[in-house]
């Protein structure tokens, strides 16, 4: 075991301050008190680096990717230095038994206290033969991992909501950590991939006060997916003013216009890219010209299209025209119904004169 | 490729220079409170200025009213940070930047001197050993 | 159990559908029905009067009678109000033009969504009074069936939760969205069967009416 976190920084060169000034930007981000700040660097500095197990499941590894190349010099990176990231079949240097056996020995010496976080949706279907990891499928290995974690953090869409392998028609039977676990402490981070702040943020929160953070109805953290895209757009104005991109190459696209009619799904999409944003703050989606995708929804692969604006039709209108014609038909039936019932009272119509009605 | 070449256009309309929208004057007054609290225990104080609802007229209108001081720190540390005393002693305006310039937090310290401007005594004793070290070489 | 977005894509999908159907079915069906009727030909000789015609009456019946703008100033003034907001909340909103246009291929320029945002209070506001009127009224209220009630709830649901989606409030945007688009769906299906039809009769009968007794000599 190394000592205390901020010697390990110090060795690579990211001084006190450097520290200091990033948990304040971290505690701000988070919506913490200015003085959480100063108490989380305190903390995170003296941490003694608690055991993590990451386990990758039906996932295409974007999640990893967009930890591991945030910020240059990796400065999400260094929560990493806080935590023993135990066991990450990407990034780990052992394979085959070793790294199955680092995976075993960290769940034992650390039971009941080690993090785990997953990507990756678990595949259910033939008896999750689809996903396996070491002749075992994905729900065994889950299962097993779960039982001594302190909290389950789902990184990404996959894990957070099933993201693309529960889409439609869902081939493998993918589900959600949180579909498989009720009595767990679960974080969801959901994004395709999610924010690597919003990552770094969770691990630091639970690194110094001991808890998750505060979380909403979808367990997500408040702080990052409580208001949505559209809100925080800095394009709102246009949506507000009536001023639209029609195409990708219009004027309106040009002059930087509102994308909600070539499909953004920024008012339905909780997640913090409008303020966050991605590359260490270069731009993120809707900056770079195209609408929010809405990837970090449950089920937005399934949302009726990426192009097609809210307020359209998701699927296009089947049973419209036949339905006019069947309502016309109707309609004259029912006419002509009406005039038969005409013609027959006339018919049996008798006239009446003054001899019948003095009868 | 220069970004020139790509005809996009953004209008930045970080929100259209609203105006005021009268949450700076409260904060002037917990400033002065802050300032009485650090007078009678010595307690330091902070206010994130990025978790307000302040506008770009309103940062402008308090940094008008703060005014300039006579100490303007820079700190260099993954990006540039100002730590700037404002007219009223002990007053700090500190604005954290990221490697690209922008800046990623405000903030108003209340203190003798800001938290960060401080040298922390383990490093003044890495300092002073590399020093002792030095010496003995001489 | 449906989450949210799949709720939301629901409504914008099969329910849309559903909705459309039933609705252009109703409309084709009643339409075809009111004006197959007929009538017997009247056989007397036209009187001529003045203002005496069917088109006189279609316009005049947008107006009060004499005295009556006084005797019942909300019946007048917030139908106006409601019926007017309508329009702009559900024809000038850049959203519901963009749905109209996909649908139908018609385009018209919006309005900026503040003054949406303010016609549709106003609306709102407009149907309150005049179902308080209704309430408080012993006659207006002698008259009013369940029917009544009904349909100024389902036209009343759409501005709602729609101005409550825009506002954000209680409900999450997604969920409250889905809401809406459904009251909307629901509004479509009940249209054609109901009184609210008057939307696509109201101007057919005032004609008709005024062409009868034109052709009397009396001006309705």
């Amino acid at each position: 075991m190394q000592g205390p976190l901020i010697d390990t920084l110090a060795r690579q060169g990211i001084t006190r301050r450097t520290f200091l000034k990033y948990c304040a930007t971290l505690a701000s981000m988070m919506a913490l008190p200015p003085s959480a700040g100063l108490a989380m660097a305190e903390a995170l500095a003296a941490t003694r680096r608690p055991s993590v197990i990451w386990l990758p499941f039906q996932e295409c590894t974007g999640c990893t990717e967009s930890i591991t190349r945030s910020h240059s010099p990796t400065l999400e990176a260094m929560i990493f230095d806080m935590i023993s990231l135990d066991y990450q079949e990407t990034l780990m240097a052992a394979a085959g038994f070793q790294a199955e056996e680092a995976l075993h020995n960290a769940m034992k010496d650390n039971m009941g206290k080690y993090l785990l976080i997953v990507d990756g949706s678990i595949p259910l279907g033939l008896d999750g033969a689809y996903s396996c990891i070491g002749g075992r499928s994905n729900l065994e290995i889950l299962k097993e991992a779960a039982e001594g974690a302190a909290a389950i953090i789902a990184m990404g869409s996959c894990a957070s909501f099933g993201g693309i392998p529960k889409a439609n028609p869902n081939p493998t039977g993918a589900v959600s950590v949180s579909d498989i676990f009720t009595d767990k402490p679960i974080v969801n981070i959901p994004g395709c991939p999610p924010i690597p702040a919003v990552i770094t943020g969770v691990l630091a929160h639970y690194l110094t006060f001991g808890t998750l953070p505060e979380l909403d109805d979808k367990k997500r953290p408040k702080a990052f997916y409580g208001e949505t895209i559209h809100d925080r757009c800095y394009r709102r104005p246009f949506y507000d003013q009536g001023k639209f991109a029609k195409t990708f190459d219009d004027e309106g696209a040009r002059r930087g216009w509102c994308l909600f009619e070539l499909g953004c799904k920024g008012p339905v999409t909780y997640n913090a890219c409008a303020t966050e944003k991605w590359n260490g703050g270069t731009s993120w989606p809707v900056e770079s010209g195209h609408g929010c995708l809405g990837c970090s929804e449950p089920d937005f692969w399934d949302g009726g299209g990426f192009y097609k604006a809210l307020s359209m039709p998701a699927d296009p209108l089947k049973i419209g025209a036949v339905a006019a014609v069947v309502g016309a038909a109707v309609g004259v039936g029912v006419s002509v119904v009406n005039r038969v019932k005409k013609g027959a009272a006339k018919s049996a119509h008798e006239t009446t004169d003054l001899a019948d009605l003095e009868k | 490729m220069s970004l020139d070449a790509i005809p996009v256009h953004v209008i930045n309309t970080t929100p259209a220079e609203p105006g005021l929208s009268g949450n700076a004057l409260p904060l002037l007054r917990e400033i002065s409170e802050l300032l009485r609290r650090l007078l009678e225990t010595g307690e330091t104080g902070t206010i994130d200025l990025s978790a307000l609802p302040l506008t770009p007229a309103d940062l402008d209108w308090l940094q008008d009213k703060l005014g300039e001081g006579e100490i303007a720190v820079t700190l260099q540390a993954n990006g540039e940070s100002t730590l700037n005393e404002t007219a009223c002693s002990g007053v700090w305006w500190v604005v954290h930047r990221n490697t690209q310039g922008a800046v990623t937090t405000q903030f108003i310290e209340v203190a003798w001197v800001p938290e960060l401007v401080k040298a922390h005594p383990q490093d003044v004793k890495i300092g002073q050993e590399s020093l002792e070290l030095l010496i003995s070489d001489l | 159990m449906m989450n949210d977005l799949q709720f939301l894509t629901w409504v914008r999908g099969p329910g849309l559908d559903i909705a459309i159907g039933i609705f252009l079915l109703g409309v084709l069906w009643r339409l075809f029905e009111i004006y197959s009727l007929g009538r017997k030909p009247d056989l007397s000789a036209p009187r001529h009067a003045s203002g005496a015609s069917g088109l006189h009456t279609v316009f005049r019946r947008s107006l009060p009678p004499p005295g009556m703008l006084k005797r019942s100033p909300v019946s007048y003034i917030g139908g106006y109000v409601f019926h007017f907001g309508l329009a702009v909340v559900v024809f000038l909103f850049a959203p519901h033009i963009l749905l109209i246009t996909n649908l139908t291929g018609l385009s018209w320029p919006g309005l900026p969504s503040q003054f949406v945002d303010l016609a549709a209070v106003v609306t709102m506001a407009a149907m309150v009074v005049v179902l308080a009127d209704r309430i408080n009224k012993p006659a207006k209220r002698f008259l009013s069936t369940f029917e009544d009630w009904f349909t100024w709830a389902v036209t009343f649901l759409p501005v709602l939760t729609g101005w409550m989606a825009v506002q954000h409030l209680l409900l999450p945007y997604t969920l409250m969205l889905a809401i809406h688009i459904l009251s909307v769906e629901i509004l479509l299906v009940v249209l054609p069967f109901t009184k609210l039809f008057h939307a696509f009769t109201l101007f057919g009968s005032r004609w008709y009416n005024g062409r009868v007794n034109g052709h009397k000599g009396v001006p309705v």
